[in-house]
């Protein structure tokens, strides 16, 4: 089976774990899945990506991450927000909304009239 | 914050660093595992899913090193990796790393002793609240390090007492004076005297400088109320813990000091030591209770009794400049309405009392050391430089050596950026090292020059090593190490290592310090400007020391070399009047009549004691002149004092015994005196006046005499009949001896001992040693000038001795050629003799001028040298090129026996 999802695009990967993490604390594996899902299998989040961002997210303390039992009864690392984590989730997705909403403006830009006269 | 867990977890990476891995491992495999439970759930083949997770598994190492990337701490766990191989290959060429971590670390240690010593000197502020608004009223280098006020500048109580209560832009104004010698009882029934240092200070003293109590209490200004009313003390910190070993109970109890019971009420904070710098007190009494712990000299109702040092602290936002406009007139103003003679002379040599900076408080051995410190700070850094050429040189020597191992490591695989790194992780291993052994050179060469620079003299200065001594030092290193660690690192790394790698490569076109002997290498420019750096060392030692021999050894008009100076406190005994003069003449009689001794004669200002007295004169029949040109230096001296010191009498007669009791009023005149007030004709049978209207005659003139400065002109002095009319606090006596002049001290102690047991003896020393103590200084920076001259010479051509060997061991083929094909032992010689002067004679052509220029930095310590001194540039020239031709004459005689067939297999 070809695999056609496409890689995320630059910047977005912790927003989109931010996201994921604000709704539930989970591991790795999970997080990879959940956004996998939640975008329609969209977009493909690999480990090479995830685990060093969950580092650094880790780093500027905006997770943090604790040892958990699984329901299968294995051991896993669980991330969640923290405070700052929170905040931080509001700034990514008002940095995001502006520069997706810049992104559209330009793509439809041949539809507004020319008012140079050149 | 995030900026505080970003922290925490970066050293969190680092100290659990084994467990952070094995749990990054966990989290992997349970990914995989995940990963290929839900592929296979997906309906993937068997072959599939391994085929995925083999992929997988490549990128598990991959995620672990970005994972690590992510940790921050890369870079850290890279240094430590980078240090532990430096440290191996430290340790498989010891002998290298002990020479460069040696030469660095004296000239760390040698510059950070040097700043420390200028840090407590010059630049400390007191340790004390808001020091910059501190203003000293008056000169604060007008302070002996004994702490006595010298000449004009200090203050009476009663002046003090104006100017403290005067309105003006200064918030308040404390005093400290001298106490002299204290005789002090400590615990009951003692009975042995101690003699603590001790200062008199204004009740309001502490608070002034913001000095809380670090037990009991300091004086809380109530003290400066009523005379003789305040029997208590302050001691230091170091006074509590060096006599009373920290003992608490000390607060409360009651010691005696000059028979008089006085109550401990508090310990100062250790880091106080007063506000003298150079002199620390051990203990500090309330400045009214002066007459009452000296009955003999009441100074405290005395106008012309001038013994206080002030200190202000002044309004907040108020200036220097308003508090010079506002207290200098009132000061002068207060002095002109209460003139006695001695403030006539004080106005007339001072219309404005000098307000000054006072957050270092007050030193004379500032003023006195700072030039010199300065210089030797110059010199020191010099040698830092030359240092850093020479260890520069060593380690491109070694980086050329290695050459192959760079090579090697290029060829697998290893980038020019972590050959780099990999070599300034040796640098900086080396640089550590030096700094650690730098500093405990420093600690103690500290003390070492501290001993030096005193001499004997009281000289107490705090050598602490401070956080800026450190930062300090800290920056010398990493300047040294980026000056001799970069260069061969990229030098290194830039070697072509193809040809390197290539075996039997000949070394003849290698380049380096190799085949084309003039070529100019880097090896070659350190070893130039160790050259030139030298020379400047070796002209200014030369110089300093050259001035040094011209001020040990003038001519200084006394039988130098068999005088034995006494200095007896008379004051605290109470010999006034006609008890002084019997007190006097008993002495005299029983010094002369010590076997060995040939004559003693007393005087009030004696030789070399530091203290002068001077006065205005006028000439009967002439205009008035000049303050200046009417101030002349005096003595009060005993008969036959001229014989005694062994001066030449130029014209008319010794004082005799006779004018002790004559009302004629006569005086001996020094030829400097004779020749400025008389220029023509006879001086013997002149007059002059002093402050009163009795004309003074003078009946003899003695040669000029040193009798304060080695170093100074001779100044103009009139010498009086000892007639004690102002109760001077010392006796002094200049006792001839036949033999060595030390070899009476004994019976001279004894002999006063016998005469009255109390009487404290100050000061017993051979002349020879008080002349040495008064040029201290510059003795100091001549000596240590040449240490530092002879240590570059010795570096230069340890560094000449490194190239030229390294440079024959290069050529080893190339000469054994030359000897093949004819050529003579000499000629070989010649060839690498010439190599080497070459070097030395571009370094002196640069350091010459180089010298020149700034030895004219030394012209005002310069005594009987002119700044451009031909037998100084000539000294340093030949002792340049004789230490050169030894060092370059070892690796010439070994190339010169190069043998052909040797030399030619050898590779």
């Amino acid at each position: 089976m070809p695999d056609d999802r496409q890689d995320l695009l630059q910047g977005t990967l912790e927003l989109l774990v931010l996201k994921t993490l604000a709704l539930e604390p989970m591991h790795g594996w999970g997080i990879a899945q959940r956004i996998e899902q939640m975008s329609k299998d969209t977009f493909a989040v690999t480990q090479g990506s995830l685990y060093p961002a969950l580092q650094r997210m880790k780093r500027r303390g905006w997770i943090k991450s604790a040892w958990q039992i699984t329901a299968n009864n294995r051991r896993a690392r669980y991330y969640e927000l923290t405070a700052e984590g929170r905040k931080r989730l509001e700034v990514e997705r008002t940095v995001w909304e502006r520069a997706s909403g810049a992104i559209n403006w330009i793509l439809d830009a041949n539809r507004i009239p020319d008012v140079s006269g050149a | 914050m995030s900026a505080f867990t970003d922290v925490i977890e970066r050293i969190r990476a680092l100290v659990f660093r084994r467990r952070e891995e094995a749990e990054l491992a966990e989290e992997l495999r349970f990914h995989l595992d995940m990963s290929a439970e839900h592929a296979e759930r997906a309906g993937v083949t068997a072959q599939e899913a391994k085929r995925r997770s083999v992929i997988a598994l490549g990128g598990v190492e991959r995620t672990k090193e970005d994972v690590r990337d992510a940790r921050g701490t890369r870079w850290l766990e890279d240094l430590a990796t980078d240090v532990a191989l430096a440290l191996r290959t430290i340790r498989r060429a010891p002998g290298f790393a002990f020479i460069v971590i040696g030469m660095l670390a004296i000239g760390i240690g040698a510059n950070t002793a040097i700043f420390t010593l200028i840090d407590a000197v010059v630049v400390r502020s007191l340790p004390v609240r808001d020091p910059e608004r501190l203003v000293v009223i008056g000169d604060p280098s007008m302070v002996t390090s004994t702490g006595r006020g010298v000449g004009t500048q200090s203050m009476s109580y009663l002046l003090y007492k104006d100017i403290r209560d005067h309105q003006g832009p200064l918030e308040s104004v404390l005093a400290s004076g001298p106490t002299g010698r204290l005789d002090v009882l400590v615990g009951e029934g003692a009975t042995e005297f101690e003699h603590p240092e001790g200062r008199f200070v204004s009740g309001n003293y502490f608070s002034v400088l913001g000095v809380p109590p670090f037990r009991g209490r300091v004086f809380d200004g109530s003290e400066d109320d009523a005379i003789g009313a305040s029997p208590i003390a302050t001691i230091s910190h170091r006074y509590w813990t060096r006599r009373f070993q920290q003992d608490p109970s000390v607060v409360g109890s009651t010691i005696v000091v000059n028979n008089t019971r006085v109550t401990i009420v508090g310990v100062t904070p250790e880091y106080f030591t007063g506000e003298v710098v150079g002199a620390s007190a051990d203990l500090w009494l309330p400045v009214t209770m002066h007459d009452a712990l000296k009955p003999n000299v009441r100074w405290l109702d005395k106008r012309n009794q001038i013994w206080l040092l002030l200190l202000g602290r002044i309004e907040p936002g108020a200036t220097i400049a308003q508090v010079q406009a506002d207290y200098s007139p009132f000061i002068v103003r207060m002095i002109a309405e209460n003139a006695t003679d001695r403030a006539d002379d004080f106005l007339a040599r001072n219309p404005d009392v000098p307000i000054a900076a006072g957050h270092r408080g007050f030193s004379d051995v500032r003023e006195t050391f700072a030039t010199p410190l300065f210089t030797i700070m110059i010199g020191v850094a010099l040698l830092l430089c030359i240092i850093c050429a020479n260890v520069g040189n060593l380690l491109l020597a070694r980086a050329i050596a290695r050459g192959k191992e760079m090579a090697l490591r290029l060829a697998l695989g290893a980038g020019r950026g972590r050959l780099i790194r990999l070599l300034l992780a040796e640098s900086l291993v080396i640089g550590a090292f030096a700094a650690v052994a730098g500093l405990l050179l420093a600690w103690w060469a500290g003390g070492a020059l501290l001993a030096f620079a005193s001499d004997g003299m009281p000289f107490a200065i705090d050598l602490v090593l401070n956080v800026r001594v450190l930062a300090f030092t800290i920056g010398l290193s990493v300047v040294a190490v980026a000056l001799f660690g970069l260069v061969p690192a990229v030098r290194a790394s830039r070697t072509p290592h193809a040809t390197m790698l290539r075996d039997g490569s000949r070394t003849i076109d290698t380049g380096g310090a190799g085949a084309r002997g003039r070529r100019i290498t880097p090896a070659r420019v350190l070893i130039g400007a160790q050259v030139a750096l030298s020379v400047v060392l070796l002209v200014g030692a030369a110089m300093l020391s050259r001035s040094l021999r011209n001020v040990q050894e003038a001519d200084v008009g006394l039988d130098r070399d068999h005088l034995l100076m006494l200095d007896v406190d008379i004051e605290t005994r109470g010999y006034q009047n006609e008890r002084l003069v019997t007190l006097a003449h008993t002495l005299r009689d029983d010094l002369a009549r010590i076997p060995g001794v040939r004559g003693a004669a007393y005087s009030e200002n004696g030789i070399f004691s530091g203290t002068e007295w001077s006065t205005t004169i006028a000439l009967p029949g002439r205009d008035p002149m000049s303050a200046e040109d009417a101030n002349t230096g005096t003595d009060n001296v005993g008969p036959g004092y001229f014989r005694d010191i062994g001066a030449r009498l130029i014209a008319g007669r010794e004082l005799e015994a006779s004018d002790e009791r004559s009302l004629a009023r006569v005086a001996v005149v020094n030829q400097s005196f004779a020749r400025f007030y008389f220029p023509n004709g006879e001086v013997v049978g002149q007059t002059f006046i002093v402050s009163d209207t009795v004309p003074i005659t003078i009946v003899g003139i003695v040669a000029d005499t040193r009798t304060r400065h080695l170093d100074a002109a001779v100044r103009r002095r009139a010498y009086f009949p000892f007639v004690p009319v102002t109760n001077p606090e010392d006796l002094r006596f200049a006792i001839r001896t036949s033999g060595e002049p030390g070899a009476v001290m004994e019976q001279v102690r004894k002999a006063v001992t016998a005469v009255d047991p109390l009487l404290v003896i100050r000061v017993l020393q051979p002349l020879p040693v008080l002349m040495r103590q008064s040029i201290r200084e510059r003795r100091l920076v001549a000596h240590l000038a040449s240490g530092f001259g002879i240590l570059a010479l010795f570096l230069a051509s340890f560094g000449l001795y490194g190239v030229m060997s390294f440079a024959v061991k290069r050529r080893t083929s190339e000469l054994g050629l030359r000897a093949a094909l004819g050529a003579q032992r000499t000629d070989v010689l010649r060839l690498v003799a010439r190599d080497a002067l070459t070097l030395v004679a571009a370094g002196a052509v640069i350091g010459v001028p180089l010298a020149l220029a700034s030895t004219t930095l030394l012209r005002a310590q310069l005594q009987g040298v002119e700044p451009i001194d031909p037998v100084s540039l000539f000294v340093a020239l030949v002792a340049m090129s004789a230490s050169a031709a030894v060092a370059a004459l070892l690796p010439a005689l070994s190339a010169a026996r190069v043998s052909p067939l040797v030399a030619l297999r050898a590779e």
